[in-house]
């Protein structure tokens, strides 16, 4: 369903993608890790064309995004993105956030949006914030808000931008609780984490970058107990102590 | 001269106060007006589409190089020029204060704006808005509410700045007053007079945004 192809991204002189290619069949989860700064958050940024690229073409769908006659305000609508630090609209409340985009964009009855919405916050667990602004939520129920938000749009993938890595300790679970069951009921997702134990449970494939580039991939089992490269085996090292 | 007499405010106090209503009408007008252009201008400021930015630069940048009192002149002989008939003088103060003052509001609506991080922005695109709509419902609103403090400061030298409108025979307050001041020559008691009331209301306005301020930043 996503076929990235090749690609390869600058920002001026400095190669932040170098020659990315990977296939994400429907239903499938795949999980990004690496050190900070290797592109991978770049990565999800161009699958739904948030951030452009030079070389390459990524395809969804049979969509290319390469092409200038794509509509990638309707490609978007395929996608809901997670971001690191939640991105909710600080001004509306949180039934708001999640309505705004179905009731604007899909033109969706208001009360239609509304149920859909509570039903949505039912499914993150918190349904009694429906009425508060985000500024007075937890890290972990406005990422939860966020999901959520993403999900109104009735998306084909779901894109994570590390979204625990904002978050106090005692908040990363409810939030990677939420991401897994949505992983167990067959969305498709992409996620940048470095939440191994969330990859370990239902990644399908884990990608490891660096410096740009796909160093290492594989299934939780390869990559955790066999990685092949020193990189990955080094970044392990770091980060399951 | 004899002593003060002050008699001649009340005398005339009809006619003073109907300069003051042409003053808030005009500054009503410059200030809604002038915002609503301001925030076209202050948008197409923020444009990566070069025939959009770079008229909106020139225009802002030659606007705040510019006089006021030169920018009512030109409208005035302008105006009736591009209308082909005579369009009055408030007409014309109205136009020139709303193309001025735009581009002092454009500048505060340009940094507010930008004080909205660009992650608010990837957001709403990332749910499907185009950029219209992620203007209206996302980033606006959040920045018209940063910048009410500035627009309420732009707002009381606008209403200041509505006597220069003077200079063109518009019968504002400044001007009511010269009028009645050419008749029963008392221009000390009637130039104070003037000078208190506009003390008061921009004085009132300046504490009111202080207030606001304060509230906001403890918010």
């Amino acid at each position: 369903m996503i076929e990235i192809k090749n690609v390869s991204k600058w920002y001026g002189d400095f190669k932040v993608l170098d020659n990315i290619s990977e296939t994400i069949e429907r239903g499938q989860v795949v999980v990004i890790c690496g050190p900070s700064g290797s592109g991978k958050s770049t990565v999800l940024k161009c699958l739904n064309g948030l951030e452009k690229f030079q070389q390459g073409d990524i395809i969804v769908d049979s969509v290319s995004l390469k092409d200038p006659a794509t509509d990638l305000i309707k490609l978007r609508q395929k996608m809901g993105m997670v971001f690191q630090r939640f991105e909710l609209y600080p001004h509306l409340k949180v039934i708001d956030n999640i309505t705004i985009a179905p009731i604007k964009v899909k033109k969706m009855p208001v009360k239609d949006a509304v149920k859909r919405a509570m039903e949505l916050l039912e499914r993150v667990g918190i349904p009694e914030q429906a009425d508060k602004h985000p500024g007075n939520l937890s890290g972990g129920q406005q990422q939860r808000v966020a999901i959520a938000r993403a999900l109104a749009m009735d998306p084909e993938i779901m894109l994570f931008d590390e979204p625990t890595s904002a978050l106090d300790p005692e908040m990363i679970k409810e939030v990677l609780d939420v991401m897994i069951a949505l992983a167990k009921s067959g969305m498709t997702m992409a996620v940048v984490t470095h939440e191994m134990g969330f990859a370990r449970e239902v990644a399908d494939e884990i990608i490891f970058m660096d410096q740009g580039r796909i160093i290492e991939r594989g299934t939780d089992q390869t990559f955790f107990e066999n990685p092949k490269s020193e990189r990955a085996k080094d970044f392990l090292n770091k980060i399951l102590f | 001269m004899d002593a003060y007499d002050w008699q001649v405010i009340p005398n005339n106090l009809q006619f003073l106060m109907q300069g003051l209503f042409t003053t808030f009408q005009l500054a009503l007008v410059a200030i809604c007006g002038g915002l609503l252009l301001g925030i076209l201008v202050g948008m197409a400021r923020l444009s990566s589409v070069r025939v959009i930015y770079y008229p909106a630069t020139a225009f802002v940048n030659v606007m705040r190089s510019l006089p006021l009192i030169l920018v009512i002149f030109w409208f005035y002989f302008l105006v009736p020029l591009m209308a082909g008939r005579p369009m009055g003088d408030f007409f014309s103060a109205c136009v020139a204060f709303v193309v001025f003052e735009a581009a002092y509001f454009a500048e505060i609506v340009r940094a507010g704006i930008q004080s909205i991080s660009t992650g608010q922005e990837q957001a709403a695109y990332s749910t499907g808005f185009n950029y219209r709509d992620t203007m209206r419902y996302i980033i606006i609103p959040q920045a018209l509410r940063k910048m009410v403090p500035s627009l309420l400061t732009q707002a009381v030298v606008v209403f200041q700045d509505t006597s220069l409108a003077y200079v063109i025979g518009l019968k504002e307050f400044l001007r009511s007053a010269s009028i009645v001041d050419a008749r029963e020559m008392r221009s000390v008691e009637l130039y104070a007079f003037v000078g208190v009331v506009y003390f008061l209301i921009c004085f009132t306005m300046s504490k009111l945004t202080k207030r606001l301020e304060v509230k906001r930043g403890h918010a």
